[in-house]
């Protein structure tokens, strides 16, 4: 077994840690399999710190943030300690358990909305807590509520106290679900994916939230979450989880920068940077452990493996401040240049066998020469088009395409990025003419769409955002990548023999035809969703957000295929994404929308590099950057939600360059050198940032 | 060391192995009843419908296993040859209610608009009487017989399908996989039959044989009242009603064994319903 091999760490030197967990192993048994979620985990957390804790789905961090709260599922047998306070929580009774969950640790869930109770108002439940955990009397608790609403940013708190959960935004539930954790004033506070599902310019908010609740009252964070990128910013320290083991440990900035450990190289290749860095991908997912591991869990996948990783489970070893690490073989070179986000040494993992690898990230190289005059065809032209959601009675609606004009040629990527709400999704759905056009046109290789036949409109395909919920349940694979071909009315033995065609190209074995989407993993389905796409060839292709509902390693193995599929010279790519680093990947032109509106456009680079409109530039700013400190260039003065327009430039409420031109008249598109953008002030912009830095 | 000792948290919930359980029992139980409906010839030496006219209310033991009724015929030949009856009814009606429920449930909630207020506002008529009211006024209105009594008690069950199939549909039709398989270019029938039709059963599946349970209650209270099957064919629910004032007397024969096998019957359906929502219920954790 292996032990906590020496006490991690200078701040458990300095200071009493208040969590400190050793050797937590948990097993679950259910009927026929057990499963090891957890397996010899140590870790500490002290008074004022923020630690995260990382790893992908299967890896156990969900499992740690029960363990700490004492709310193991059914059937699991724990074994270790979960040092809290120096009281065991694992061994607490249930008196000493309900006054731990309250006061010594409380959990914001990933999905504020559905931990917050519906009929209630938000700032009944707030108060109810504080009474009765903090003994408070109505009044008091009334005006701490306030005070602690007003404290996790939210404006005008006497208000919001009023609102019913349904009423609050994605960002405005989390401040909510935090406060009401911090309300009872805990020691430590966990955070399970706080930010997932919330948009960039939100995420860098609500983390700060977390930051000040360390700095400011002492309380320990433990920050859960799969983007060890985008948390690493306000953690001091991190700690990796694979296959419910803990893999490497030590101080945010060293980790992010140079990681020792394989798995937590991988994790950090496979997302994509919005300086359009490489995304290396590594092939393979998490094993389910049925018992704890006698060997290394990430051998499998791992290009460093030597017949050690496999024998033997790698013991946790100490390095320098804290920093620890479970392997055998800990690299040394560094994960990323200075400067530049460059493709790093040649001993790095790249196991995926990819003949056309180098083809993934390379936008320029997409259109080939012998197929030009195949490449030049407009295969996708929406003019003005407008999209109105009625509601079913009486009058009114909802605005969520105001006028979009796009135009795509065969062997092009086009990008669409923005936040959730801006009108991306309708915008796939109304090319599909899965949505009519108010107003305006769809044509789809030259034929307006809500004039195709059914076969006609098999010509423009969607990979969907959610793998497995876009295969019908009860239809084999085969089945499913077939069904564009059976309307096509092709014979069933060249639909049999084209199915595994497209197969092949996705790097799937014949032997998943016969299964049905429950049996496959997110990558095996998406992949599936994505050989659907292609096996009809179709004029264009549809990506919406693809890959948003995938772990980060598998994230990139699919990233790295639908890249090869975009730069195929027979259609056009749509590639629809909240995260603007994974469209910078491949994509030769991009849209930015806001509320319905295309606010900029133009080459990719052009508008990463030279953002004009103050929202992309905002956008820009808020993208996690691996291996460099950011400099956020625009902040946005307030969520989504509250900002309403009836007049003037969509973004006027938000944004901290606004003049009363803005708030009166909407400025159209206007070329500002290879982009156009819709602003006013896009001669006065660099200015204004300037000054205001 | 305390660390070192094993903490469980206890199960609280079934697992699968008690599903297991509940569909086995249900399942043997209809299986022995099925099989003794369909050997009820060589299980018994008298006819369902004979009559031994020097043997009327005869006690059990002797000549007639269970006794015989006061027209003289064998209790247990008739218990048994009810069942064919009984089961048949209960099954054919089941089956006819899923169909039809289905299909319209379907369509109401795929079409929408005024194909689903339309037929919906039907369901409603239906479900506004209480079921065995409904099922004494269209029995009254068709008259009794087997293809009568399998209408009969469909019509009574149909709308609960349509409803519970339209619910399941609305919901399924905004799933991604519905909008896939529009991009992909299927029609309308199509979707209907290839990815709505399979994927909304799974509550059908579990209802059904609690229905069949339903069913065969139905059908014996309409034969108890006589708007069923009659004398001489062998019913349980009109042996039962033949047998009530045979009680009184002390002659307990009569309508104690038909109710005993109605009663085992409606539990095999009940047990194999519930295993199978608390398999789906397992499944689902």
């Amino acid at each position: 077994m292996t032990a906590p091999a020496g006490t991690p760490g200078r701040e458990a030197a300095m200071t009493v840690s208040l969590l400190d967990i050793q050797d937590l192993s948990v097993v679950i048994h259910r009927p026929g399999r057990s499963v090891a979620a957890l397996s010899n985990v140590s870790f500490t957390v002290a008074p004022g710190e923020v630690v995260g804790l990382v790893g992908e789905s299967g890896g156990g961090k969900s499992m740690v943030a029960r363990a700490i709260v004492g709310m193991l599922p059914n059937g699991s047998h724990a074994t270790g300690r979960v040092g809290f306070d120096g009281a065991d929580v694992l061994r607490m009774d249930p008196a000493d358990l309900a006054a731990h969950r309250g006061r010594g640790a409380a959990i914001c869930f990933q999905n504020p909305r559905g931990a917050l109770s519906p009929t209630r108002t938000v700032g009944r439940q707030l108060i109810d807590r504080l009474v009765t955990h903090q003994k408070m009397t109505g009044d008091r608790a009334a005006e701490s509520a306030k005070e602690l609403f007003a404290s996790v940013g939210i404006r005008n708190p006497g208000r919001r106290l009023e609102a019913f959960p349904h009423e609050l935004s994605g960002g405005m539930a989390q401040r909510v679900m935090i406060s009401l954790a911090t309300g009872c004033a805990p020691g430590l506070l966990i955070a399970d994916e706080p930010t997932t599902g919330l948009d960039v310019t939100l995420t860098r908010e609500i983390l700060r939230q977390f930051r000040h609740a360390a700095d400011t009252d002492g309380r320990g964070v433990l920050l859960i979450s799969h983007d060890l990128a985008s948390i690493a910013e306000v953690c001091d320290r991190v700690v990796v989880l694979y296959a419910g083991t803990v893999v490497e440990t030590g101080p945010a900035a060293k980790v992010l920068r140079e990681p020792a450990h394989p798995y937590t190289r991988a994790l950090l290749r496979s997302v994509p940077d919005v300086n359009g860095g490489r995304v290396v991908p590594t092939a393979g997912g998490m094993p389910l452990m049925t018992a704890a591991p006698h060997d290394c869990p990430f051998a499998p996948r791992c290009a460093h493996a030597g017949e050690d990783c496999r024998t033997a489970r790698p013991e946790t070893t100490s390095l320098t401040d804290g920093w620890s690490l479970a392997c055998f073989h800990p690299q040394e070179t560094a994960l990323f240049a200075p400067q530049e986000a460059a493709p790093a040494s040649p001993s790095d993992p790249a196991p995926l066998p990819d003949p056309q690898g180098g083809s993934s990230v390379a936008p320029g190289a997409s259109v080939t020469a012998d197929n030009a005059e195949q490449a030049g065809r407009v295969v996708l032209r929406v003019q003005d088009a407008h999209v109105v959601y009625r509601s079913r009675f009486g009058s009114g609606g909802h605005h969520a395409l105001r006028g979009v004009d796009l135009e795509l040629r065969a062997g092009e990527t086009l990008g669409v990025v923005g936040e959730s709400g801006c009108g991306k999704s309708t915008l796939a759905k109304l090319i599909m003419g899965l949505v009519e056009p108010s107003s305006g046109s769809v044509a789809v290789a030259g034929k307006t769409v809500g004039k195709m036949s059914r076969v006609e409109r098999t010509r423009a395909q969607m990979v969907f955002q959610d793998p497995i919920g876009s295969l019908s349940p009860r239809r084999t694979v085969a089945d499913s990548i077939a069904e564009p071909l059976r309307a096509a009315k092709v014979p069933a033995d060249a639909r049999a023999a084209k199915t595994e065609a497209a197969l092949s190209r996705m790097e799937l074995d014949n032997s998943i035809l016969t299964r049905y989407p429950h049996e496959l993993s997110g990558g095996q389905a998406q992949r599936v969703g994505i050989a659907r796409a292609l096996v009809g060839q179709p004029d264009l292709i549809v990506f919406d957000e693809p890959t948003s509902a995938l772990d980060v390693t598998v994230q990139a193995q699919i990233l790295d295929v639908i890249a090869d599929v975009a730069s195929d010279a027979g259609h056009g790519s749509v590639f629809i994404s909240h995260d603007l680093a994974t469209v910078r990947g491949f994509a030769d032109r991009v849209v930015v929308l806001y509320l319905g509106r295309v606010v900029e456009e133009g080459p990719v680079d052009e508008v990463f590099d030279r953002p004009k409109h103050p929202y992309t530039r905002a956008l820009l700013g808020s993208a996690p950057r691996l291996g460099e400190s950011r400099t956020a260039e625009v902040q946005l003065v307030k969520d989504l939600d509250e900002a309403d327009a009836a007049t003037g430039c969509a973004l006027a409420a938000r944004c901290p360059f606004v003049t009363d031109t803005c708030r009166s008249q909407e400025q159209t598109l206007q070329s500002y050198g290879e982009s156009r953008a819709a602003c006013w002030r896009v001669p006065e912009l660099t200015a204004l940032i300037g000054k205001s830095a | 060391m305390a660390a070192l000792e094993m903490v469980p948290v206890v199960s609280g919930s079934r697992d699968g192995r008690f599903a297991k359980i509940l569909i086995w029992t249900g399942g043997t139980i209809l299986v022995v009843v099925a099989l003794a409906a369909i050997f009820a010839p060589l299980l018994s030496s008298w006819g369902p419908k004979e009559i031994d006219p020097n043997g009327t209310l005869a006690a059990p033991g002797g000549e007639h296993l269970l006794g015989s009724d006061g027209n003289g015929m064998d209790v247990w030949s008739r218990v048994l040859h009810a069942a064919r009856i009984d089961l048949g009814i209960a099954i054919c009606a089941v089956a006819l209610a899923v169909v039809v429920g289905t299909l319209l449930g379907m369509l109401a909630g795929y079409l929408g608009g005024w194909v689903d207020d339309g037929l919906m506002r039907i369901v409603d008529i239906f479900q506004a009487f209480p079921t065995f009211i409904l099922a004494l006024a269209v029995s009254a209105l068709l008259g009794g017989g087997f293809v009568n009594l399998v209408i009969t008690i469909a019509a009574v069950n149909a709308p609960a399908y349509a409803r519970l199939v339209r619910a399941e549909v609305r919901t399924l039709r905004e799933m991604q996989y519905i909008d896939a398989a529009k991009t992909s270019g299927a029609s309308t029938i199509g979707i209907m039959w290839r990815h709505l039709l399979p994927n909304s059963l799974t509550p059908v599946r579990v209802i059904a044989p609690l229905n069949c349970g339903w069913a065969m209650l139905t059908l014996a209270g309409l034969s108890f009242l006589g708007l069923g099957v009659t004398v001489p064919t062998a019913e349980w629910g009109s042996m039962i009603s033949l047998g009530t004032s045979d009680v009184v007397a002390g002659r307990w024969w009569t309508s104690v064994p038909p109710g005993l096998a109605l009663l085992v019957c409606v539990l095999g359906f009940s047990l194999l319903g519930e295993g199978l929502q608390e398999r789906a219920e397992a499944r689902r954790r």
